[in-house]
C-alpha cells in the first residue's frame, strides 16, 4: 500500500474513530421482496429472449440438432469469414469448429491467435458462463482458454447459451461468483456496443461488436 | 486548433479565482442553440427515466435501500477502504491512495513513467475529470486518447463536458461534422453513423497499441476488491483488455460492501441515467492477468483519490458522497435545462454540482452556485439514492450567511429589513408606500413595467400585476369591524 499522506487516517477520523472497527458491521439486507425482479420457477429460455430482443441482440431458439446448419446459413449470409473460437468442450461437443471449417470458413482457436491478430477476425462464436435472463445478458468470464477480447474485438458476436446457463436475476449471478471465485474478468452483456452521444442519435458497433447473435438451446 | 469560443469564455470564467455564476449563467440561458439542444436531451432522458422505474414493481423500496447500502459503506468507510486494499493486493493489484488531485496526477504519471509506457487508452471517468488527468500524462509526454466518442470529441475540440453521463449534450451534429471535417481532413459529413465510424476506426489504432489503460471505477466492491465499470460503446472494455498495465482512478466514496449489492445499485444506476434497464457492458475486474491468459493487465493499480471527500464526510453532507453520478438530477432540473452544464463552472453541473462543488473546492469560491436552484425539488424525486439535495442547497445557503460569505451590501439590506419587519409602524407605512407607488406605475396597463433600481433586475424579464387596491391589513381590519 502506498498512502502517502495518511488519507486512510483522515477517513478514520472523519467517522470519529481513533482505532479501525473491532468488529466487521453487517450492511442492509437484500431482500429478495425489494430486489428480486425474476424468479427460478420463471421461464427462463422464454424471459431472456424476451429481453436480450429488447437489447437488440438476435436471439433464436434452436434444437442442438439443428445448431450447426442454422449457424453456418447465419454466418453465410454475413460477410464473416475468418472466425475465432474459444476453447470451449460444449462447442466441440456441438461440433461447432469442426463444422464451421467443413463449411468453408478459417476458423482460429483462442490460443492460436495473438491478441493483436484479433483485430483482423470477422467473428467470435463462444460459449457462455451465464445468462441472466431477467436483464437478457451474456455472462463472460476470461481464462486462459477463453479471453476477454473474444466477445469485444470482432464486428461480430455469436453466443451459444446452453439450458443450464440460465440464472433468473443478477442477485443469483452474484451470488454464484462470490461462491464460485471472480477469475480475473467479468463482463455482462447486454446487447450490442452502441453509443447515442451525438444528439442522441443512436449508432450500434462503436468498440465493440455491432451485431450480436444468440442461439438459445432450450 | 483554437477551441469553441463560447467554450472558452466559460472555461475562463472557471478559471477566475472566484467563480461568477451570474454572468455565466444568464450568458448560457441567452443562448437558443444551447438551450434547444440541452433541453431535447435531458428531457428524453428524464422521460425515459420515469417511464422505466414505473415498470418496477417496487421502485421507492429499491432507491431506499441503495441509499441504505451507500450510506452504511460510508459510514463504515474505514473499514471497507481497508478490506478493499487487503483484496486488491491479494489478487496481485497494487492500491495508492492519493490525497489531493496533484497527488493523484503525480502517482500515475510516475506509473507510466517509470514503466516506459508510451500510449495510454484512457475510458470516461469523471474523476480524471476532476483532477485533470488527461493533459497531466499528455504533458508528461504520453499519447494519451479519450476513447468515449463523446469525451473523443470534446478532447480533440479542447472542450469540456457538459454533463456526467452524456458529455457533449450541448454539441449539436454541425459542430460535430465540422470538427471532425477539420480533425480528420475529410469531406463534410452530417450522418451520425459514418461520423461515429470515422471515430471507431481512428481509436482502433490506438487500441491495439495502448500500453497503458485508464479508467474510472462507477462501484468498488470491497468483499472481492473488484472494480466495476458501466458503458454503452465497449471503450472501456477495451483499457481493461489489450494494454499491458492498467490504472483505475476511483474516489474513495464509490465502495459497496459486497458484490452482491450490484444487484441493486445495476438495477437502478442505468434506469436513472439513460432510461435503459441495463448499459450494454458491465465489467467487473481488478485482479492481473491469471497464469496461461493471453490479455488483460499484467500489472494492475488502484488509485483511490480522497481530494476533499475525507472532509465531506466529517460534516453534515456525509450523505453527499451517495452518489453514483447517474445524472438524473440534471436531467430533471429546470435550472439545468436551461443553462446547460458548462455555466456551473465545474465538471459536476447540476444540483448535485451546485451540492459538492463548493463542498470540494470551497464555499467562498462558489457561493452562487447553492442559489441556482429553485428549490423545487425534482432532484430528490429523481436520484436512486435518495439525497435530499434541496435540503443540503438550503444548509449551505445558511452556511454562507453564518459563516458572512455573502457580500457586506446584502447583510446590510437583510438589518434594515428585519428591523423593519419587526416594527410594525414601519411595516405599515412601507406596504401603503409601495403600494401607492406600484398602483401609480401601473396606472395604464395594470401591469407594472418598469422599476428602478434594485427594482429594474425584477422587471426586466418579466413584467408585475399591479397590486391590490387594498392591503391584507386593510382588509382584515376592515373584516373585523365587519364592514
Amino acid at each position: 500500500m502506498n498512502d502517502p499522506s495518511g488519507v486512510m487516517n483522515k477517513v478514520r477520523r472523519a467517522l470519529g474513530r481513533s482505532e479501525p472497527l473491532a468488529s466487521a458491521p453487517t450492511p442492509p439486507a437484500i431482500e429478495d421482496k425489494i430486489t428480486r425482479l425474476a424468479f427460478a420457477d420463471g421461464r427462463l429460455p422464454e424471459l431472456f429472449t424476451a429481453r436480450a430482443t429488447a437489447n437488440k441482440m438476435h436471439v433464436q431458439m434452436t434444437e442442438p440438432t439443428a445448431l450447426l446448419p442454422r449457424l453456418i446459413a447465419l454466418l453465410q449470409t454475413s460477410t464473416a469469414r475468418r472466425i475465432a473460437v474459444p476453447e470451449s468442450e460444449s462447442l466441440d461437443r456441438l461440433g461447432i469448429p469442426a463444422g464451421l471449417r467443413e463449411a468453408g470458413f478459417e476458423v482460429a482457436r483462442w490460443t492460436e491467435v495473438t491478441l493483436d491478430e484479433l483485430y483482423d477476425f470477422d467473428c467470435a462464436v463462444t460459449d457462455v458462463y451465464k445468462a441472466v435472463a431477467e436483464t437478457g445478458s451474456l455472462v463472460m468470464r476470461s481464462s486462459p482458454k477463453h479471453g476477454r477480447a473474444l466477445s469485444l474485438v470482432p464486428p461480430m458476436h455469436v453466443a451459444i447459451v446452453e439450458r443450464g446457463n440460465f440464472l433468473p436475476d443478477l442477485i443469483d449471478l452474484f451470488a454464484l461468483l462470490r461462491k464460485e471465485g471472480n477469475s480475473a474478468g467479468i463482463t455482462i452483456i447486454s446487447g450490442p456496443s452502441k453509443t447515442a452521444d451525438i444528439e442522441l442519435n443512436l449508432v450500434t458497433g462503436v468498440h465493440g461488436p455491432g451485431d450480436v447473435q444468440v442461439f438459445v438451446l432450450p | 486548433m483554437e477551441s469553441d469560443p463560447n467554450t472558452q469564455h466559460f472555461l475562463e470564467e472557471a478559471h477566475a479565482s472566484k467563480f461568477d455564476f451570474h454572468s455565466v449563467s444568464v450568458k448560457a440561458a441567452g443562448d437558443e442553440r444551447l438551450r434547444r439542444a440541452v433541453n431535447n436531451a435531458v428531457v428524453r432522458q428524464d422521460t425515459g427515466r420515469k417511464q422505466i422505474l414505473s415498470l418496477m414493481p417496487n421502485p421507492l423500496d429499491l432507491r431506499i435501500l441503495a441509499g441504505d447500502i451507500k450510506q452504511h459503506a460510508l459510514d463504515h468507510l474505514d473499514f471497507y477502504l481497508d478490506q478493499v486494499r487487503a483484496n486488491v493486493e491479494r489478487n496481485g493489484g497494487q492500491v495508492h491512495f492519493a490525497s489531493t488531485a496533484e497527488e493523484a496526477r503525480r502517482m500515475i504519471v510516475e506509473i507510466a513513467r517509470s514503466r516506459g509506457l508510451k500510449t495510454c487508452i484512457k475510458s470516461k471517468s469523471m474523476a480524471s475529470e476532476e483532477i485533470e488527468l488527461a493533459h497531466a500524462l499528455e504533458q508528461a509526454g504520453m499519447d494519451v486518447v479519450e476513447t468515449d466518442l463523446g469525451e473523443f470529441i470534446l478532447q480533440i475540440d479542447k472542450d469540456k463536458p457538459s454533463h456526467i453521463v452524456t458529455p457533449i449534450i450541448h454539441k449539436d451534429l454541425r459542430s460535430i461534422a465540422t470538427l471532425f471535417s477539420s480533425y480528420f481532413k475529410t469531406p463534410y459529413n452530417e450522418d451520425p453513423k459514418s461520423l461515429t465510424m470515422q471515430a471507431r476506426v481512428y481509436l482502433r489504432d490506438k487500441f491495439r497499441r495502448a500500453d497503458l489503460g485508464i479508467t474510472g471505477g462507477n462501484f468498488l466492491v470491497a468483499d472481492t476488491g473488484q472494480v466495476c465499470v458501466v458503458e454503452n460503446e465497449g471503450n472501456a472494455r477495451q483499457s481493461v483488455t489489450t494494454p499491458r498495465v492498467l490504472v483505475s482512478l476511483v474516489g474513495i466514496e464509490k465502495i459497496v460492501p459486497r458484490e452482491v449489492d450490484l444487484s441493486v445499485m445495476l438495477k437502478l444506476l442505468a434506469r436513472s441515467a439513460t432510461g435503459q434497464a441495463m448499459t450494454v457492458y458491465t465489467s467487473l475486474f481488478g485482479e492481473t492477468r491469471q497464469s496461461g491468459e493471453r490479455d488483460g493487465p499484467e500489472e494492475f493499480h488502484l488509485v483511490l483519490l480522497d481530494n476533499g471527500r475525507s472532509e465531506i464526510l466529517a460534516g453534515p453532507y456525509r450523505e453527499t458522497l451517495r452518489c453514483i453520478r447517474c445524472g438524473a438530477c440534471l436531467n430533471a432540473c429546470p435550472i439545468y435545462r436551461n443553462i446547460g452544464g458548462h455555466a456551473y463552472g465545474s465538471v459536476y453541473p447540476g444540483p448535485i454540482g451546485a451540492l459538492i462543488t463548493p463542498l470540494f473546492q470551497g464555499l467562498g469560491n462558489f457561493k452562487d452556485l447553492p442559489q441556482a436552484s429553485s428549490l423545487c425539488g425534482a432532484c430528490y424525486e429523481a436520484c436512486p439514492v435518495r439525497i435530499d439535495i434541496p435540503k443540503h442547497l438550503i444548509n449551505l445557503r445558511r452556511d454562507i450567511v453564518t459563516q458572512h460569505l455573502n457580500s457586506a451590501t446584502e447583510r446590510a439590506i437583510y438589518r434594515v429589513w428585519a428591523s423593519g419587519l419587526r416594527s410594525p409602524f414601519i411595516y405599515k407605512c412601507v406596504a401603503m408606500f409601495q403600494k401607492w407607488d406600484l398602483r401609480r406605475r401601473s396606472k395604464k396597463t395594470g401591469w407594472v413595467r418598469k422599476l428602478p433600481f434594485v427594482g429594474a433586475g425584477w422587471t426586466q424579464i418579466r413584467d408585475m400585476p399591479a397590486p391590490a387596491a387594498k392591503t391584507f391589513h386593510q382588509m382584515w381590519a376592515n373584516r373585523k369591524s365587519g364592514q
